[in-house]
């Protein structure tokens, strides 16, 4: 019934296997919970699962399509309504398979998810986006003064410093905070790091770092991108002719990265 | 940057912006399916008025019956395109169905409330599909915008198929078959999303944010840097108002009307997209002309409306 079709029996071989298992690593990637290095799911947790349905139900249907035992050729099957016939003349399509440059392009990022170890966005991500330490591109809100000092995180230390008009009135107050160190040249010579987060409201394309000024003596012995838990009081220091509160450490302690590496504004 | 912390930072990026990015193109996908074998060319034509401007309006309304953002748009545009639907109707519901639609009428309603930037983001992109849509109407041969294989290639491979008159397909059969043609469809849309995604990730990794912030108050240059941003940055329309959020306290209003009606018709993806459907000629027109518009827009409304 086919004739030259083993090259393109190939290639539908390899186009249900992409679709298959680009989905089974997107549901590995739900189930682990590695799917919160990408976006935020608290929001939009439901898009890598429609993703993830699309692409099963695709693999599977391809799969079946491909080991489904071969069909009697059409002439032999009597009196087919319009609907069948449409289905079985579908059938060429299987000759169609997408080229080898389509099959490749399309199976890049199940490559990349499979063979890069994935990982937060971190530090360095810092360095070449450019830390929002004007905090001002937030928006404006109120809420987090609401939160007890103790349980707010950076994110709504941020927003607070953001939405005051005297960074003084932080001055004595706890803090406890999660985060991943951070340097660049301002803290070069100090006793001092940022503990910083990324912000995400759906998914990495539009992470912001933010961070807070931790100060300490042992700060130097902190590597960039390790992830800490501090806690300490705030105090206003002048930086860059600006008040700013920096967060003096009674303790830092290694933490483990959080199963949310993101916050969520 | 090391080499190490560039690999892990770009993969992040890629694939965050493409796992987002690929659920709503397999959404699309399936819709055109579905398209495909439930809905015949007689239905498209019979339901599309036969004035030209009251289709090109009915097709700016198209979204709210197919609600999907820039990366589904484009291969249910191509299969309403191989329905018979009119090439500048089809181009008028691909620029606005991306905002256009129930999800982003929710999610900008969400970030912004009822306000100047809600009504502003659904005015002026109404007003700029329907006047490209209508700009298009006046080509005399429609069928030279539309890079052929496009036809061609979502009807199994032979031109003709698009020429038979086709039967609405019983069900059980109907679905196998519409899942069999977004599996092909999704290698042909895909490979584009995967480009633009990459292109998309590696200006993220390598442009810097705090060199724009500068600009943000200029009420000329803070809506030309939001108008690159949003190409840049390809961002789904359907969550693009809460990234805006996040620029509104800097950046002037005009600039954020500009990146929320320029960036879900043009940006690395979709134009990428674009040029596997159309005609280089016609994609460069696709992309001018929203661009100068919401620019113009932008611009306009910074200088002589008061927020």
């Amino acid at each position: 019934m086919r004739t030259n079709t083993s090259r393109a029996d190939v290639r539908t071989w390899v186009q249900a296997s992409i679709l298959l298992f680009l989905g089974l690593y997107l549901l590995d990637s739900l189930l682990t919970g590695q799917i919160n290095n990408y976006v935020n799911t608290d929001r939009f947790g439901w898009v890598p699962w429609m993703g993830t349905l699309i692409l099963l139900a695709l693999g599977l249907i391809s799969f079946y399509e491909i080991l489904r035992p071969p069909k009697r050729a059409p002439a032999q099957e009597p009196d087919h309504d319009h609907a069948d016939h449409d289905h079985a003349g579908h059938g060429h399509d299987h000759t169609a398979a997408p080229s080898w440059l389509k099959l490749i392009l399309v199976g890049l990022p199940l490559l990349i998810g499979l063979l890069i170890p994935s990982k937060p966005l971190g530090a360095s991500a810092v360095a070449a986006n450019g830390v929002s330490s004007n905090f001002s591109s937030l928006g404006g809100s109120t809420a987090q003064f609401a939160i007890p000092p103790k349980d707010r995180n950076v994110l709504d230390w941020v927003r607070a410093f953001n939405n005051t008009s005297d960074v003084k009135d932080f001055v004595g107050q706890p803090a406890d905070l999660i985060g991943f160190v951070y340097r660049d040249i301002r803290f070069d010579g100090k006793p001092q790091f940022m503990v910083a987060r990324f912000t995400i409201s759906c998914c990495v394309a539009d992470a912001a770092a933010l961070g807070v000024i931790v100060q300490a003596t042992d700060a130097a012995n902190w590597t960039a991108d390790s992830w800490v838990h501090v806690t300490g009081k705030f105090d206003s220091q002048t930086i860059d002719g600006r008040a700013t509160p920096v967060l003096l450490a009674d303790s830092i302690v290694a933490a483990a990265q959080p199963d949310h590496p993101y916050l969520y504004p | 940057m090391d080499v190490g912390a560039f690999v892990a930072t770009f993969s992040t990026r890629f694939l965050g912006i493409f796992i987002e990015a690929v659920a709503f193109l397999l959404l699309g996908t399936l819709i055109s399916g579905l398209l495909e074998v439930f809905v015949t060319n007689d239905d498209v034509v019979k339901l599309m008025p036969r004035n030209p401007i009251a289709a090109t309006i009915a097709g700016s309304m198209l979204g709210f019956l197919f609600p999907v953002c820039e990366c589904g748009v484009v291969p249910v545009t191509r299969r309403l395109f191989q329905k018979g639907l009119p090439v500048s109707v089809g181009i008028t519901f691909l620029l606005a169905a991306p905002v256009m639609n129930p999800i982003v009428l929710a999610s900008t309603y969400a970030a912004f409330g009822f306000g100047p930037i809600l009504i502003g983001r659904y005015v002026i992109s109404w007003v700029m599909a329907v006047s490209i849509g209508l700009l298009f109407s006046f080509q005399n041969h429609p069928q030279r915008l539309i890079n052929p294989s496009a036809l061609a290639l979502i009807s199994g491979g032979s031109a003709e198929a698009t020429t038979v008159p086709m039967q609405r397909m019983a069900l059980v059969p109907g679905f196998k078959k519409a899942l069999k043609l977004a599996g092909d469809e999704f290698f042909e849309m895909g490979r584009y999303l995967v480009v633009g995604c990459f292109l998309a990730a590696l200006m993220g990794t390598l442009v810097t944010q705090q060199q724009l912030q500068a600009l943000a108050s200029n009420p000329v240059n803070s809506v030309l840097v939001m108008a690159g941003l949003a190409f840049v940055l390809s961002l789904c329309s359907t969550v693009d108002a809460f990234v805006a959020l996040g620029f509104a306290r800097t950046f002037t209003t005009g600039s954020i009307l500009t990146f929320l009606t320029f960036g879900p018709m043009v940006d690395i993806k979709t134009t990428s997209m674009y040029l596997g459907t159309f005609r280089r000629k016609t994609v460069f027109y696709m992309v001018v002309l929203p661009f100068l518009i919401s620019v113009l827009a932008g611009i306009w409304m910074n200088l002589n409306v008061k927020f």
